[in-house]
């Protein structure tokens, strides 16, 4: 499942793959704006089913905190 | 790939633009919801960037406002609708009114007839905005919504669409530079519960999910590729373990894959792709290594073949080369190696024709016989489809449903003659030099009536029009059902010691139903009262002409030669002709 999460964020963020690692963060790449985030939570849910609340999704900072979700 | 293009929408497309920009140049969209503050506002970003493609990708639910409700009033007919509403929405309709919109094309401003205000007042606004020079696809709509479950009546969500597919279709018409984005297709394919994500909506105004947004992005770029390529006309297909399994020359010992089960139905399905595709305007051609002989048997005599003999515009089944044989055909139907596309199971002839003949596509084949039909499709879409349909295919549309309506009479009637006289033929003799261009057309066209096959350039026919010693007789065709246009042409030539007809050519569209029957009475009056006493006819065999082998001897005709090609020569006495059919009523000129 963490390889599948990191993948789909790879793949949302159009970076070569291993740019994103467990310890990436939103800041970290120009690449992973709001609307990244957004698509990120949206995929999540629909491709992993892994649902983040609204009230939750902006504190979200980086893959780590996704990771956390699982 | 150097076409700019601008994505504008109500909703969040950031992530469609990101994708699209991997491979072209795409306006910056600032935001979203503001596509037709954008497109009016001379100074704005989108017009500095001019883009040679706009897609305006719309979700129907917020151009409404979410106002599902229907107003009472346009409950009623449309027409009470535009009366009521006419005076607030023409004053907006003229402030909003360029200048120098294109004007005078049909239908006119004022034949919008969409009648919910809020759409109809947007679909007046867009019109204006359309700029000469510049390519549209407005999305059509899928109208969906938080609430879409709830909607009081189901039919209501599908109204609020026809009326945004009615302005659309009012734009289109309005404007040779509109045409429609499929949107309705991709989310249909997709589902809704796959396409639209409430998550994304409520956190960023992004409704669609990132499949739907990949395939939106796939769309747009599809059609970019598709503006910009040259666009096809001709696919050359090869026949063995393309059209069939196996091999025609050895089907003696294994018997070709073409039937209803299995490997033989995916290549029966491949067929069917390919019998549409022609219908749809492509032109195929046959270009294989094989015997003719056993090709050609088995494409008219097998009993699983969906395309026959006459749906191949053109064929090379030799052993020569093929790339040989596809210049010889790009020679003879006189078009560019360029709108052709090469379509075979072998890798090796691909990679020939490929490096031979660059100009030619060559798509790559798929592994498995049941990745025929879907590949054949893609191949269509990409090649061939055209975004909108030409005057023409509308014609040919409109064509095929009259021969529809003809056909279920047909049925109906008791016995053929029946049914040509409950069809209410009528004919009118119309002028050649008035109508030049058919005429050449018809001649150099029309191959299966066709008595000779000679084939004449404008200035050729312009001197046999004139010139007296020729008679060019040309006919106009109508049934209760639709007019089929000009479609047959009579040449007599009146030196020798009897007139001859050197060419005779009708249409496919009128054959079967004895209008030559009275064309020919026609003609044989008219020469008759000019002190003719004979008339002699001539039937030269091509490859296509079978079906008027026999012509001049149903007509009561006497064959007075023939050679031993097949040619033939007959003659009749005027006086001593049989009685004509009677179907066709003539139509005098005014």
């Amino acid at each position: 499942m963490k390889e599948r999460l990191i993948a789909l964020i790879t793949e949302i963020l159009q970076v070569p793959e291993g740019t994103v690692t467990e310890k990436t963060l939103m800041e970290d790449l120009e690449a992973w704006d709001s609307v990244a985030q957004v698509m990120i939570i949206g995929e999540m849910e629909t491709r992993l089913g892994i649902s983040v609340p609204l009230e939750e999704a902006m504190e979200m900072t980086g893959v780590a905190d996704f990771l956390a979700r699982l | 790939m150097n076409k700019r293009i601008a994505v504008l929408s109500n909703v969040n497309m950031s992530y469609v633009i990101r994708l699209l920009k991997k491979e072209y140049q795409v306006w910056d969209a600032e935001g979203y919801g503001n596509e037709l503050g954008t497109l009016m506002n001379g100074q704005s970003s989108y017009h500095a960037f001019a883009p040679e493609i706009t897609f305006l990708i719309m979700d129907l639910m917020e151009v409404l406002g979410h106002k599902t409700d229907l107003p009472e009033s346009w409950r009623r007919e449309a027409g009470e609708i535009r009366e009521e509403s006419g005076g607030a929405d023409a004053g907006k309709r003229e402030a909003h009114a360029r200048e120098d919109a294109p004007g005078g094309t049909s239908p006119d401003r004022d034949s919008l007839c969409v009648g919910l205000p809020v759409l109809r007042d947007w679909f007046t606004r867009m019109d204006s905005c359309i700029l000469p020079g510049r390519l549209y696809y407005l999305s059509d709509a899928w109208l969906w919504g938080p609430e879409i479950g709830a909607l009081p009546e189901t039919s209501l969500a599908q109204r609020l669409e026809e009326q945004w597919l009615q302005g659309l279709a009012w734009l289109e018409q309005r404007h040779e530079n509109v045409r429609i984005f499929p949107y309705r297709q991709i989310i249909g394919k997709l589902g809704e519960e796959n396409s639209f994500s409430l998550k994304t909506w409520y956190l960023g105004k992004i409704l669609h999910t990132g499949e739907a947004q990949k395939r939106l992005a796939e769309e747009i770029g599809r059609l970019v590729e598709k503006e910009a390529g040259v666009p096809k006309k001709v696919l050359l297909v090869d026949l063995d373990n393309t059209l069939w399994g196996g091999l025609a020359g050895e089907r003696d010992h294994t018997p070709l894959e073409l039937s209803e089960d299995r490997q033989g139905l995916a290549y029966k399905n491949a067929q069917r792709v390919l019998r549409l595709m022609t219908q749809a305007g492509v032109v195929l051609g046959i270009v294989s290594k094989n015997n003719e002989e056993d090709a050609l048997t088995v494409i008219r005599e097998h009993p699983h073949m969906i395309l026959r003999e006459e749906d191949f515009a053109i064929r090379r089944i030799n052993w020569r080369p093929k790339h040989e044989n596809i210049r010889e055909i790009a020679d003879s139907l006189n078009l560019g190696l360029d709108s052709m596309v090469f379509w075979d199971d072998s890798p090796a002839e691909r990679e020939l024709v490929r490096q031979m003949l660059p100009q030619v596509e060559v798509p790559d084949f798929p592994e498995s016989p049941e990745e025929l039909a879907p590949a054949l499709t893609r191949l269509y879409k990409k090649y061939f489809q055209r975004p909108r349909l030409t005057a023409e295919d509308r014609e040919k549309t409109r064509q095929y449903a009259q021969n529809e309506q003809r056909n279920r009479l047909e049925e109906q009637a008791a016995d053929f003659g029946q049914y040509l006289r409950q069809l209410r033929i009528r004919a009118e003799a119309v002028s050649p030099p008035a109508h030049m261009e058919r005429l050449v057309q018809l001649v150099n066209k029309t191959n299966q009536f066709n008595l000779t096959t000679l084939r004449f350039s404008l200035e050729e026919m312009q001197r046999i029009v004139a010139n007296a010693s020729q008679k060019v007789y040309l006919y106009r065709v109508e049934d209760c059902f639709g007019d089929y246009g000009i479609v047959s042409a009579v040449i007599v030539n009146l030196t020798g010691d009897a007139p001859l007809i050197e060419e005779w050519v009708m249409s496919c569209r009128v054959m079967g139903k004895q209008v030559e029957d009275a064309l020919l009475a026609r003609i044989e009056t008219d020469l008759l009262a000019a002190g003719y006493e004979r008339l002699r006819g001539r039937y030269v065999p091509t490859a296509k002409n079978k079906p008027v082998e026999q012509l001049y001897d149903r007509l009561g005709y006497e064959m007075v030669s023939r050679k031993s090609d097949g040619e033939k020569e007959y003659c009749i006495r005027l006086e001593e002709r049989p009685a004509r059919a009677d179907h066709v009523t003539w139509m005098e000129p005014a």
